[in-house]
């Protein structure tokens, strides 16, 4: 049975753990056109450097506050997709559940630049809202919807909930098909109206892809991605918008410090693999089950 | 669907719960919406005044020829060929093997089968960088190949926990039945898991397809033969393109010559937008076409009979 | 085990490269018919490009006709994506066959990585090349060898603007609302805010009721500082050394997170105007592309760069209307100049050490040098006119005019080139190399005229309207804005020392990084500041913030970088004056 799965392996070794030597350059300062030998090893000087001054120590807390506010906020927003699913399910005229499916799908397509654009022309302070306010009478100065430091980890939020929802929702609406009929039938059976079929057949079958979606999104927790902070990111908001993967880019990308970027994906790596063994672990207690 | 034989009798709050439910949705799905509306309208509205965001509820001085500048781009047939072949080839091979690995990672007889498994899933954390993976597939000559949009994207760690958590829901009874019969794992895959799996297959392959579709790195990293660009790498460079003569502008002395209509005059933001329309549209057609394995649940009486 | 072959491709991928060319040939001749040759297509690495694929049209017939190749460009600009492919070609051991990259840094690590060819065997017999010896051996300068070939390059005098016809930095404003004001005289930058502000109030909205702010910045290209708050500066004579902004002329070094800096002073220009609602509240989240619109719509009274508000608002209806943006100088101005490069610009040409016929290359390289090749491949925004009998022809006189071909093609956006000519629209033949081995400006031995079609009689007849009309008989006549600038004395020329800025450490890099992300998020906000307090409050904290991520170490660096290239650019001025 192991030599069917073989070739997978190989694929993986290859595509996957053979590229990690490079993180060899990690220790060095690592120049491509001179190669590994030609460039200077520095030891952990990247990962040192990241804590070098009391000013860069605040810097990366508070991008860390940021980072775990961004995750912790996705996480606990992470059974709505459950929900969706499970009412959607509870729509009874096709053709108004297929249109409602593909159509929240739309917005996971477009890309956050993209986003943007349609927010700046909504939220800028000459927006489809400042006017609408203004011409209602509600406000005389325009909002700074975009340009405020408040709230932006709410608005952030909103927009990659609006954003994933309905595409998050898929894998529910797969998992809520393979529940086993004959629980229905019997719970019916014994009288069950549709709310405790939901709440006792449905929510209840839908955990074990949750747990695993849950599991795998905490060990993630570092990794928010850049692209909407970055195209929302402005001086009033920098502050608490910046999350890692930005700061990351907005401190590395500009220069041509490869080495530098190697040592913080490292290290990020090895912290997502440590929490994903220890989510795995609570996970196991808790329900018995291992996910990895 | 399990409850679509409507036997079941209206409960008191059925009637306030399925009106609240049908409008939360349509408003839900009109919010949804209504981007993808503003992002055809402004590609059809006049570039200047699209570019200041004014454009909200019905084009302005509509015009195509943002579209007919880019459908007449050069290899644009060639690239959109590229694109379906990686997403049909590169799906299909996804799928297949997501569901063999997803099944048998579920199989307890397989020799250290949590390491493994493992092993695949930590794959999904780890960034090796850009350098070290063009090396790799420059030692493996794969640059300027085709298969560097297939092979590296076969075994996918997300799909396959996908696959098997699906497999360890499925009804005991389905898999018993066939260890009945006498059959072994392989053919207890194909005989009966894979035939009821179609729901998390479809979902896959939907995740599989957008990405294949949308990728462009893979284009940008390993291929500068111009036949092997793909649709999405294409259009990406195009937008590209009208950035940086946007930028060289700034290294223009004066004037850079009478601009013959603002109106149609393509800038970074139009080209965006009609691009992300005209990659979106095919998904939305195809997408329906997976939604009917949503409705199909598991044919228990298959197995029963 | 199987990590083994790829930390030995990670590490000598490039000193493989580096062994395959020591055969002692001696000299070549690259003087003969290429065009029978074998049929090759070359990869050309073109940090400049702004297409990506094979070079199509009339350049790429030309090229196909005289050397029998196809240029596949590799255009990283294109690619997107930073320097990821540059980064990881070069891992490879492959650039291009042929690269056109920056001096200094990644010149330096191509040679010493063996990734370029010494093309010393070849370099005897390019003639069109050695005119320009004194730029080739400066460029390659410590060396043992001829790896680069300089872009850019220019017979003209260092002490001599490079610019020609506009500057590349100006005041320059809504000239219409300008004269309905009354064309009130400007003393120094900030007298240019009472008159924005009479020219705005007289002026709040545009023809259809979009409203109008005399100041619309935008962040796309914030670097070391706000880049639109380092432009001012640049009237005074100063540009940008990291963080240091020096004065043309060497008199003036200041560190920009100094109070009395200048870009400091354009600091307080800016949030002073945002308290007159001089500033448009939209420019800390709109970007490029939406504050050009604006520019376009005629929402905007204020262009730093003549590029910007000519370019999006100067178009030939409005010029016949007499609208558009003109420079209203400032009294105490002196506008910084860039100096012809004597040593070359930014960019060099190289051929890859792996390039299949380096020979054949070379002569290639060599008739970009030619006046035929000048005129054929160089940047079409720096005014290139295109092949001699296709675009245009020398008249009676002998002097260049346009044919008719050429002026629907290049000044009136747009003709199909004729079969012979190999077909398409002309713009899209047009050189994809993008690079100018020679100034534009620069006399073309043949017609004894500039190669860029904006320094030929003929061309300058035929532009003139209200607009400029207006502008040139305010200012007393000048023949340009540049001529008027320097009748006035308002221009200061830095000397084109051709210097090429030392690559920050990985140190210094680091601590950059984090500084400007500093600076320019602080710069942001002093400009919307409410008040003077806030201003003085945010301008304390970004000095102690910067401070406290070394700052010093950083301006100390910069500053030695801006002084080294002081006394370049004097040495230069002395060689050549």
């Amino acid at each position: 049975m192991f030599l069917v799965v073989l070739p997978f392996l190989v694929l993986v070794l290859v595509f996957s753990y053979l590229p990690l030597a490079g993180w060899a350059t990690a220790f060095f300062d690592y120049k491509p056109a001179l190669g590994l030998s030609g460039s200077e090893f520095v030891g952990l000087q990247w990962f040192r450097m990241l804590v070098s001054s009391p000013t860069q120590l605040q810097q990366i807390g508070q991008v860390m506050a940021n980072t775990l506010a961004m995750s912790f906020l996705g996480i606990a927003t992470s059974l709505l997709p459950v929900f969706f699913a499970m009412l959607l399910n509870e729509i009874r005229a096709p053709w108004f559940k297929n249109a409602v499916q593909t159509l929240t799908t739309l917005p996971n397509f477009i890309s956050w630049v993209l986003v943007y654009m349609i927010a700046f022309s909504m939220f800028s302070t000459s927006g489809l809202v400042n006017s609408v306010l203004n011409d209602w009478g509600l406000i005389t100065t325009p909002i700074k919807f975009l340009d405020t430091g408040e709230h932006v980890w709410l608005t952030m939020l909103l927009w990659s909930l609006w954003k994933g929802l309905g595409w998050g929702a898929i894998m529910y609406l797969a998992a809520i098909t393979s529940i086993d009929p004959a629980l229905y039938e019997s719970a019916r059976i014994d009288g069950a109206g549709r709310f405790q079929l939901m709440r006792y057949i449905t929510f209840p079958q839908l955990m074990p892809t949750y747990v695993v979606l849950l599991v795998l999104s905490i060990a993630n927790m570092l990794n928010n991605g850049m692209e909407q902070y970055y195209v929302f990111q402005n001086a009033f908001n920098k502050e608490h918008i910046q999350v890692l993967d930005l700061y990351v880019y907005n401190i590395g990308i500009t220069g041509n410090s490869l080495s530098m970027a190697t040592a913080l994906g490292m290290l990020k790596s090895v912290i997502s693999v440590l929490l994903l063994v220890t989510a795995n672990a609570i996970a196991k207690r808790a329900r018995g089950t291992s996910i990895i | 669907m399990p409850k679509t034989s409507d036997a079941l009798k209206r409960t008191r709050g059925d009637v306030p719960f399925a009106l609240v439910n049908y409008v939360g949705f349509l408003l839900f799905a009109l919010l949804c919406a209504y981007p993808f509306y503003f992002l055809i309208i402004n590609s059809v509205s006049a570039n200047d005044v699209s570019a200041l965001g004014d454009i909200r509820l019905w084009p302005e001085g509509l015009h195509l020829s943002n579209y007919s500048q880019i459908l007449q781009l050069d290899g644009l047939s060639a690239a959109a060929v590229v694109s379906v072949a990686r997403t049909v080839i590169g799906t299909a091979c996804t799928v297949l093997a997501s569901a063999f690995l997803g099944y048998m990672f579920t199989q307890e007889r397989m020799w250290k089968r949590s390491l493994w498994y493992r092993l695949i899933i930590f794959t999904m954390y780890f960034s090796a960088g850009l350098i070290p993976l063009y090396i790799t597939m420059k030692t493996l000559g794969l640059t300027n190949s085709f298969w560097v949009y297939i092979l590296p994207a076969i075994v996918q760690p997300f799909n396959i926990i996908l696959v098997k958590t699906y497999v360890e829901s499925m009804p005991r009874s389905l898999q018993e039945a066939a260890e009945i019969d006498g059959a072994g794992t392989i053919r207890t895959f194909f005989r009966i898991i894979l035939p009821n799996m179609t729901p998390i297959l479809a979902t896959v392959a939907i995740f599989t397809a957008v990405a294949q579709w949308n990728s462009f790195q893979d284009t940008l990293l390993y291929i500068t033969d111009q036949k092997l660009y793909s649709l999405q790498y294409l259009l990406y460079t195009y937008t590209n393109q009208a950035n940086s003569l946007a930028q060289a502008a700034q290294n223009a002395q004066g004037n850079l010559g009478a601009i013959v209509s603002a109106a149609t005059t393509q800038t970074p933001t139009s080209i965006r937008m009609t691009v992300a329309v005209l990659v979106v549209l095919p998904i939305i057609f195809i997408y329906p076409l997976f939604q009917r394995y949503f409705v199909k649940g598991i044919m228990l009486g298959a197995v029963k009979g | 085990m199987v990590v083994v072959p790829l930390l030995g491709a990670l590490s000598l991928a490039a000193c493989t490269a580096a062994g395959s060319d020591d055969d002692p040939s001696g000299p070549v001749s690259i003087d003969q018919d290429w065009s029978e040759a074998d049929p090759i297509t070359v990869d050309v690495y073109d940090g400049l490009a702004n297409y990506m694929g094979i070079q199509g049209g009339w350049f790429g017939k030309i090229v196909k006709d005289k050397f029998n190749m196809e240029l596949n460009i590799i255009a990283p600009n294109v690619a997107g994506g930073g320097d990821t492919l540059y980064n990881t070609r070069v891992s490879g051991g492959e650039l291009g066959d042929l690269v056109v990259v920056d001096k200094g840094r990644q010149m330096d690590e191509l040679v010493e990585g063996g990734l370029l060819l010494d093309a010393s065997d070849y370099y005897g017999s390019m003639t069109n090349v050695s005119p320009f010896d004194t730029a080739v051996q400066h460029l390659n300068e410590g060396k043992e060898g001829v790896y680069g070939f300089p872009t850019s390059v220019s017979s003209l005098k260092p002490t001599e603007s490079s610019e020609g016809i506009d500057p590349t930095f100006g005041p320059y404003l809504r000239w219409d609302l300008y004269a309905d004001a009354g064309y009130p005289e400007i003393g120094t930058l900030e007298d240019l805010l009472p008159i924005l502000k009479t020219m705005q109030d007289a002026h709040p909205q545009t023809d259809d009721g979009k409203p109008v702010h005399a100041i619309s910045l935008f962040k796309d290209w914030d670097g070391n500082m706000m880049v639109t708050a380092k432009q001012p500066a640049t009237l005074y004579g100063y540009d940008e050394m990291g963080f240091v902004l020096a004065k043309a002329d060497g008199s003036d070094y200041q560190s920009i997170v100094d109070p009395d800096s200048q870009y400091v002073r354009s600091l307080k220009f800016y949030f002073d105007a945002n308290q007159l609602g001089l500033v448009d509240p939209e420019s800390t989240t709109q970007n490029y592309d939406t504050m050009f619109a604006k520019y376009q719509a005629g929402q905007v009274l204020l262009s730093w760069w003549p590029w910007l508000g000519q370019s999006a608002y100067n178009t030939e209806q409005n010029m016949a209307d007499g609208k558009g943006f003109e420079l209203a100088p400032l009294q105490d101005q002196k506008v910084f100049s860039y100096g012809a490069e004597v040593y070359g610009g930014k960019q060099i040409i190289g051929i890859g050490s792996g390039a299949e016929d380096p020979a054949r290359l070379a002569a290639f390289v060599d008739w970009l040098y030619s006046p035929e090749g000048i005129l054929a491949s160089a940047s079409e925004t720096q005014g290139a006119a295109g092949p001699e009998g296709l675009t245009w022809e020398k008249g009676e006189d002998g002097a260049p005019v346009f044919t008719d071909f050429g002026t629907k093609a290049i000044l009136e956006g747009g003709a199909d080139v004729p079969a012979e000519w190999g077909g398409g629209a002309y713009k899209d033949g047009v050189s994809a190399l993008n690079v100018s081995t020679v100034l534009p400006i620069d006399e073309n031995p043949d017609t004894g005229y500039p190669y860029s079609y904006k320094y030929w009689p003929s061309y300058q007849e035929t532009t003139s309207n209200p607009l400029t009309d207006d502008w040139t008989s305010h200012m007393g006549d000048p023949a340009s804005t540049m001529d008027y600038l320097q009748q006035n004395d308002q221009v200061v020329v830095a000397p084109g020392a051709s210097f090429t800025t030392p690559t920050d450490s990985s140190e210094i890099e680091a601590i950059r990084s984090q500084v400007k992300a500093t600076i320019i998020e602080h710069s942001w906000k002093m400009v919307f500041a409410k008040d003077d307090a806030e201003f003085d409050a945010l301008l304390a904290q970004m000095q102690s913030t910067v401070d406290g991520l070394g700052y010093a170490t950083v301006l100390e660096f910069d500053m030695a970088n801006a002084k080294a290239q002081n006394d370049a650019r004097v040495a230069v001025a002395k060689e050549f004056g």
